[in-house]
C-alpha cells in the first residue's frame, strides 16, 4: 500500500474518513459486485468527512453524503465553484468545458442558449430514432443467438448512436468513439491525454467542416449560435462540443447496463415489469435513484462550515450521487428498490444550475431501451460461467455483462 | 390552494410537468414559468405529488 496519505493541517483528525471513491475494495473492479451498497453505508456516518486521495488524480476532498448538504453545495455556485479543468488539464491547457465548468452568472448565458435544444418537448422529436435504433440492435442480437455482451452490443451502440445523430456525427466510427470515451474516463494519465487530443482533433475538423457546409445538426447550431449578440469564438465552440461529446458517450449506456445487471439477477423484478408495463417510467426513475453513476465535484471559494466541518477556500468538495440517493432522511428504506416509489426526487442528474443538460434525453433513452428489450427478449439471466464486473471511481458502471435468454 | 413557485431555484428537472402537465407550464428552455399557480378544485392531491417531486425544493403549497 501507499505511504500515509496527506491530510491538510486545517482538517481535524476526527473529520478524516477511511472511505475512498477509487481505492476502497468495493470500488475496484469486482465480479458480481455492488459498489452502490458500499457507498450507501456512508449514510450511517457523518454528513461530511475528509477523504485523502479520493479524486481521479489523487487529491483529497471533502465527501458530502446527505441529500440536504449536497443541495447546500450544488445550489450555491457562489461558494462552490465548478471550474476544475477536467478536460483541458489532460492536454496541459487551462480552459473550462462549457457550460459545466462556468459559474453563475457567466454560466447562465450559455446554458440558456443550449437548454432549448434538450428540453423535454424537444427530445420527444428524437424518440422515433431512439426506438428504431433500439429495435434494430435487439433484433440483431436475437438473429445472432440467445446471449450477448449487452454493454458493447446494445447499451453503448444505442446511447452513442443517438448522441452522434444529435451532434450530427456519422456513426460509422461509433466503437472508435466509445474507445476514446473509455480512455478519457476510466484509464490512466497517458491514455487520457492521448484520447483528449484525438477527441479535440476530431471535433475541430468537424467544426471547420460545418462552417463550410452547414447541416441540420448541433454542430451547425454551435457554429451559427450567438451569445451576447456576437458569434461564439472557436474556443467557446470547442469547449461546448467537448462537453457534449464526453457527456453523451458514457453515462446513458452505463445506466442501461446497470439496470439490466439488476434485472438479470432478479427474475421476480423482471416479472413485475412484464406484468405491469405501465410502471416502467417509475421503475426507471427508481433504478436511476438506486444506481446513479456520477460524482459532481466543486471547489470552495471561501472558508466556511459545512456539516460541522471546516472547509477552507480551495478545498475540493465531492458530492457522490450514489450517496445522496440512498439518504434515509429523503428516501424511506433507501436500499429497497421499489418500482412504485413516490416522491422520488433522486440526485442522478445532480442539483442546482448544473443539473444534467441531457437529463430529459437520457430518461427517454433508458425507458425506450428497456421497453423494447422487454417487448422482444424473454426472461433473461447472467450467462452461466460468466461474471459481470462492477466498478466505482469517476463514473460507476458494469462491464462484461453477458446476458442469456435461452 | 395555490402552488408557490420559487423560480430562482428551478433547475429545469421538469418533474412537476412530467407528473402534472396540465398544472405546470414550461418555457422554451424547459423551466417552469414564474408566478404562483392556482390549483383547480379536485386536483389538490396531484398538485401535492407534483410539488413533492421537485429535487430543488422550488415548489410549495400555499393558500389562496
Amino acid at each position: 500500500m501507499a505511504s500515509q496519505p496527506k491530510v491538510p493541517d486545517h482538517v481535524p483528525a476526527h473529520c478524516v474518513g477511511a472511505f475512498n471513491l477509487y481505492k476502497s475494495p468495493e470500488m475496484r473492479p469486482t465480479p458480481f459486485g455492488d459498489p452502490f451498497a458500499a457507498v450507501a453505508k456512508l449514510l450511517d456516518g457523518p454528513a461530511v468527512f475528509y477523504a485523502p486521495e479520493t479524486t481521479r488524480d489523487g487529491q483529497g476532498a471533502w465527501i458530502v453524503t446527505t441529500a440536504e448538504e449536497q443541495r447546500n453545495v450544488l445550489q450555491d455556485g457562489a461558494s462552490y465553484s465548478s471550474y476544475r479543468r477536467i478536460f483541458s488539464s489532460a492536454i496541459g491547457e487551462d480552459w473550462p468545458v462549457i457550460p459545466l465548468e462556468l459559474d453563475p452568472p457567466e454560466h447562465g448565458k450559455y446554458r440558456s442558449m443550449l437548454n432549448p435544444l434538450l428540453s423535454p418537448k424537444r427530445v420527444a422529436a428524437l424518440e422515433p430514432f431512439v426506438t428504431a435504433k433500439a429495435v434494430e440492435l435487439i433484433e440483431g442480437l436475437k438473429a445472432r443467438g440467445t446471449s450477448a455482451e449487452v454493454m458493447t452490443e446494445f447499451a453503448f451502440p444505442l446511447a452513442v448512436s443517438v448522441f452522434l445523430a444529435f451532434l450530427g456525427i456519422p456513426d460509422d466510427r461509433l466503437m472508435e468513439f466509445v474507445g476514446w470515451a473509455n480512455e478519457l474516463l476510466h484509464m490512466g494519465p497517458a491514455e487520457r491525454t492521448a484520447a483528449a487530443h484525438k477527441v479535440l482533433n476530431f471535433l475541430e475538423g468537424m467544426i471547420a467542416q460545418r462552417k463550410e457546409e452547414p447541416a441540420d445538426d448541433f454542430m451547425t447550431f454551435l457554429v451559427q449560435a450567438q451569445v451576447e449578440g456576437r458569434p461564439l469564438t472557436d474556443q467557446e465552440i470547442r469547449s461546448i462540443a467537448v462537453l457534449l461529446f464526453i457527456g453523451g458517450l458514457d453515462t446513458v449506456a452505463t445506466a442501461i447496463g446497470l439496470d439490466l445487471y439488476f434485472l438479470a439477477r432478479n427474475p421476480d423484478r423482471q416479472q413485475e415489469l412484464r406484468d405491469n408495463p405501465a410502471i416502467l417510467p417509475s421503475a426507471v426513475e427508481e433504478m436511476l435513484r438506486a444506481f446513479p453513476s456520477v460524482t459532481p465535484i466543486r471547489t470552495a471559494t471561501r472558508d466556511m462550515d459545512l456539516g460541522g466541518c471546516p472547509i477552507k477556500k480551495g478545498d475540493l468538495v465531492s458530492c457522490p450521487s450514489m450517496a445522496s440517493s440512498r439518504d434515509p432522511a429523503e428516501f424511506p428504506d433507501p436500499n429497497t428498490i421499489d418500482f412504485n416509489r413516490e416522491d422520488n426526487r433522486h440526485t442522478a442528474f445532480s442539483y442546482g444550475p448544473h443539473r444534467c443538460l441531457g437529463s430529459h434525453l437520457a430518461r427517454r433513452e433508458i425507458i425506450i431501451a428497456l421497453n423494447e428489450w422487454f417487448a422482444r427478449i424473454p426472461p433473461f439471466r447472467i450467462k452461466e460461467g460468466t461474471a459481470p464486473v462492477t466498478f466505482g471511481g469517476f463514473v460507476f458502471g458494469v462491464e462484461n455483462l453477458v446476458i442469456d435468454w435461452s | 390552494m395555490i402552488i408557490k413557485v420559487d423560480r430562482e431555484k428551478c433547475a429545469g428537472h421538469a418533474r412537476c410537468w412530467a407528473l402534472a402537465p396540465d398544472l405546470f407550464e414550461l418555457d422554451d428552455e424547459g423551466y417552469v414559468l414564474p408566478g404562483d399557480i392556482t390549483v383547480p378544485p379536485g386536483q389538490e392531491a396531484l398538485a401535492g405529488r407534483a410539488t413533492r417531486a421537485c429535487p430543488e425544493r422550488a415548489l410549495s403549497i400555499g393558500e389562496d
